[in-house]
């Protein structure tokens, strides 16, 4: 018998796995395992080159730039991993900050000016789970693409933001509002005298990660958002309740979205309802290059943190070595192709036979 | 066989269940019961409705009509996790594993879901989802190494896949096992592992549903025969009381009605030659005439590379090497067009997703291929005679409506395979590859496709059916090319061969290693 067709008879016994397993090594199987590995390789290479040109960039100072700058994107990033892994996608996540941020301040300053930080947040993320739920629940029930659905909601949400709520800038955020952004965790003295402080709302970035993580590797539903992202049929087959999920990511998606509209408003110590809309390419793009496929069950929480701060660094550190800031979206879109085209050819090696 | 009498008892029960699929009436008022501790094998021909009772009982369909009793409880339907918690576990003919999870969570996730009653906010217990893997891993015969539970799914070979999925099912506590054609990618050595599951799962006085195309496996493990045809249950009892004739006959309720449609017989013109044709690891070196006015069938198990080659021909998936020509001149196939360009039409196996414009009318579906004959000014379509055309078609291949404004999707599988293969007529081709022409299709329809065939062939049009339908091929073919493990093993004359013949070409290597 020749070699052709064999491939699906492997010799009796109980080999036939392990030992095809085995044949693959090395880096390129190191990478396909874990594609982060070239994130957080292009995230090196960016901070070496960088500090080799303007020394001034190894500060701490940087450091809590970066950080700070992380956390809006790190947590819509969290959302869009978790519904890219779903097999879906969102673009309707920065209409619900919007909307719940500029919401709230403004219930806050009508009703309510001494309510406690963690009442505020409270009900942002009520209210973005509502919104995001909504869109879970929109894509279920139409059997729409998700793209359609968020686009369409995307609209409405804004759309609403803007003819019904307000379209004025808050400057004069109410009680704890104001005040909780400038609470500082820690406090640097930089090179000319003034101080540089990374705020406490930092802490939520990390803390939404890990109980992301969590979520997705140690529970049920964690497993059943990437068998979902997978085979929705075979999902479906295996008694997973796929309504649930569907309502489950989105409502995960919107309450991270509205935790991040409140951090927005905290940090700036303004309330627009322009802001925020506009942003969710980048955000997408930041989780993309962490490794997720826009396909669907794959990425994993260490890839999109090094994604957005892939992003971040991109967005706030070419500055410091002159080149201008209009090049950074060149710069984004250059790692985007490249990643993709990367991550294609390790697809197309373990095409799946069905 | 050893009947455990004094614990049988009925576990599930069918009664007078039926299901519509659009206008395919798949089931016919089925009435069925399995007791615990018994094995079954359910038989009958593609498309007589056994994946559909199977999931019926699985939970993936609900019943048209009809009720499923599951230990004296009544239900109209039941969902997934329903069928699941009951201890109905199913290793699927398609395996539906989780491509993107590991092996070990594929193998023992279920068991936890199930146990929470579908509950997903659940923390997952690690160890013991490691333990339940491992020992289920090792009694389907898999080495269990740290790494294969650790593999993604769809890095896995086949075979591997589906002693995976066959893992899977008896990972829990089952009372239920049904293995839709669990052994197609098998060895010798691991279908005789997987026939010892069988007998454990049996003294553990777990029912087994088996469906197999393999008369032999089941004579082996014994047990009852269900058989199938047309969407009714025609016979059941004892296997051994069945000799493989009697099951043949049952199944295909043909034994009278094996009429041969073939009659005519091809001219001595070569059509259509190929030679040397290969694409690694599925087809190597397959050559063989096509003459005018030829019916030539091809077939062999799904793995065998039928399915490639066929792909191949049609240029879909082109052979990485190899010469064709046709009428004596050497033509190169690398897409779909240059082999519609040479004349060569191909009828794809799955109609619904490969050739269908399904929400389209019969008219457009019919007339799509030859667009550019009915374009005229500025390409505005002579939508007149487009119609007429479509009505010629319609009447050609004997449709059972009149109306072409009708969406294809409201017509039967039999019509909707008739307005495919009317539409690759409507451009002559030289050559039609058929592929699976009847799965999923009526008696009824069955007959009109075959003798559009047979006048297509006496026409002077070559003709390739790829099928595993055994008396299709005897039925319609001048030769029949039997393939196994990527090349063409034999090449039987349709008149005299029987369907014992090909079976035995089919199997050759796989039931005793060497061909």
């Amino acid at each position: 018998m020749s070699s052709a067709g064999t491939s699906n008879k492997p010799a009796p016994g109980h080999v036939s796995a392990s030992g095809q397993l085995q044949q693959r090594r090395g880096l390129g199987d190191l990478i396909a395992k874990k594609p982060e590995l070239v994130t957080l390789g292009l995230l090196i290479a960016i901070c070496i080159a960088v500090a080799i040109a303007n020394p001034a960039f190894l500060q701490p100072s940087t450091l809590i730039d970066i950080g700070r700058a992380s956390v809006v994107t790190g947590l819509f990033a969290l959302g869009v991993f978790v519904i890219l892994a779903a097999g879906g996608i969102d673009v309707s996540f920065t209409a619900i900050a919007a909307l719940t941020m500029y919401s709230i301040t403004l219930l806050a300053i009508n009703h309510a000016p001494n309510m406690p930080i963690y009442v505020v947040f409270l009900i942002a993320v009520a209210g973005g789970i509502a919104l995001g739920v909504l869109n879970g629940f929109l894509v279920y029930t139409l059997r729409v693409p998700s793209l359609i659905v968020t686009i369409g909601t995307q609209y409405l949400f804004r759309g609403g933001l803007l003819a019904f709520v307000g379209t004025t800038w808050i400057m004069e955020l109410p009680g704890q509002m104001g005040t909780f952004g400038r609470i500082s965790l820690l406090e640097f003295e930089t090179a000319n005298g003034a101080t540089v402080s990374l705020p406490v709302y930092f802490l939520i970035l990390p803390a939404a990660a890990i109980l992301t993580w969590w979520i997705m590797r140690r529970t049920l539903m964690g497993r059943a958002i990437f068998s979902l992202g997978g085979s929705p049929d075979v999902t479906a087959r295996l008694g997973y309740n796929v309504k649930i999920v569907h309502l489950f990511v989105f409502g995960y998606a919107g309450a991270l979205a509205g935790l991040a509209g409140i951090v927005h408003v905290t940090a700036n110590r303004l309330a627009n309802p322009f802001d925020l809309v506009g942003t969710e390419i980048a955000v997408i793009a930041a989780v993309v290059l962490g490794g997720a496929r826009i396909t669907g069950g794959t990425g994993s929480v260490i890839g999109t943190m090094l994604g957005v701060l892939l992003v971040v660094v991109v967005d706030n550190v070419l500055v410091m070595v002159g080149i201008p800031s209009t090049w950074q979206r060149v710069f984004v879109g250059a790692f985007i192709l490249l990643a993709a085209a990367f991550f294609v050819t390790r697809q197309r090696k373990f095409k799946p036979a069905k | 066989m050893t009947q455990n009498t004094q614990k049988n008892r009925c576990f599930l029960e069918l009664r007078n269940i039926h299901k519509r699929f659009g206008g395919v009436h798949a089931l016919r008022g089925v009435d069925l019961s399995l007791e615990a501790g018994e094995v079954y094998h359910l038989l009958g021909e593609n498309g007589c409705g056994k994946s559909t009772v199977i999931k019926i009982m699985a939970g993936a369909h609900p019943p048209s009509e009809g009720q499923i009793v599951l230990d004296g409880e009544v239900f109209n339907e039941l969902t997934p996790i329903q069928s699941l918690d009951f201890g109905i576990e199913t290793v699927y003919q398609d395996l539906s594993l989780i491509p993107n999870l590991s092996v070990m969570e594929n193998v023992a996730l279920g068991e936890q879901l199930v146990e929470g009653h579908g509950r997903l906010l659940r923390r997952i217990d690690r160890a013991r989802m490691r333990q339940t893997a491992t020992k289920a891993l090792s009694q389907v015969g898999l080495d269990v190494t740290p790494e294969l539970m650790s593999t993604i799914v769809s890095e896995l070979p086949l075979a591997t896949r589906q002693l995976v999925a066959i893992a899977r099912a008896i990972a829990c506590e089952a009372r239920l096992v049904i293995m839709d054609e669990p052994t197609t990618s098998l060895t010798r050595r691991e279908v005789e592992n997987l026939i010892d599951v069988v007998s454990r799962l049996r003294s553990q006085n777990v029912a087994v549903l088996f469906v197999t195309h393999k008369l032999e496996e089941c004579y082996r493990i014994g047990g009852h025969a269900i058989v199938f045809r047309d969407g009714q249950c025609v016979a059941q009892g004892p296997i051994e009381s069945y000799s493989r004739a009697d099951l043949a006959e049952l199944m295909t309720g043909r034994q009278i009605s094996e009429k041969r449609y073939r009659e005519g017989s091809p001219s001595e013109d070569t059509l259509m030659s190929l030679s040397n044709f290969s694409m690694p690891g599925r087809f190597n070196d397959v050559g063989f005439d096509l003459r005018k006015g030829e019916v030539l069938g091809i077939t062999g198990l799904s793995d065998s590379g039928r399915n490639e080659l066929a792909l191949a021909i049609a240029g879909i998936r082109p052979a990485a090497s190899g010469t064709i020509s046709i009428n004596d001149k050497n033509i190169r196939i690398a897409t779909a067009s240059d082999s519609i360009d040479a004349g060569i039409a191909y009828v794809p196996e799955d109609r619904l997703s490969e050739g269908l414009f399904l929400s389209k009318s019969i008219y457009q579906n019919e007339v799509a291929l030859i667009l550019r004959k009915l374009a005229g000014f500025m390409g505005i379509l002579d939508m007149k005679k487009g119609k007429e055309i479509a009505r010629e078609i319609s009447a050609d291949m004997r449709l059972n409506t009149a109306d072409i404004e009708l969406p294809v999707s409201s017509l039967s599988g039999g019509n909707q395979q008739r307005v495919l293969i009317g539409r690759w007529l409507s451009i002559n081709p030289e050559i039609l590859v058929l592929h699976g022409p009847t799965v999923g299709v009526d008696v009824g329809s069955k007959d009109a496709i075959y003798q559009t065939i047979q006048k297509m062939a006496e026409d002077g049009m070559g003709l390739i059916i790829v099928s595993d339908d055994l008396p299709e091929l005897l039925q319609n073919c001048d030769r029949i090319l039997v393939m196994n493990a990527g090349e063409v093993v034999s090449d039987l004359n349709g008149a005299s061969a029987s369907e014992d013949d090909i079976y035995q070409a089919m199997l050759g290597s796989v039931q005793e290693g060497a061909a």
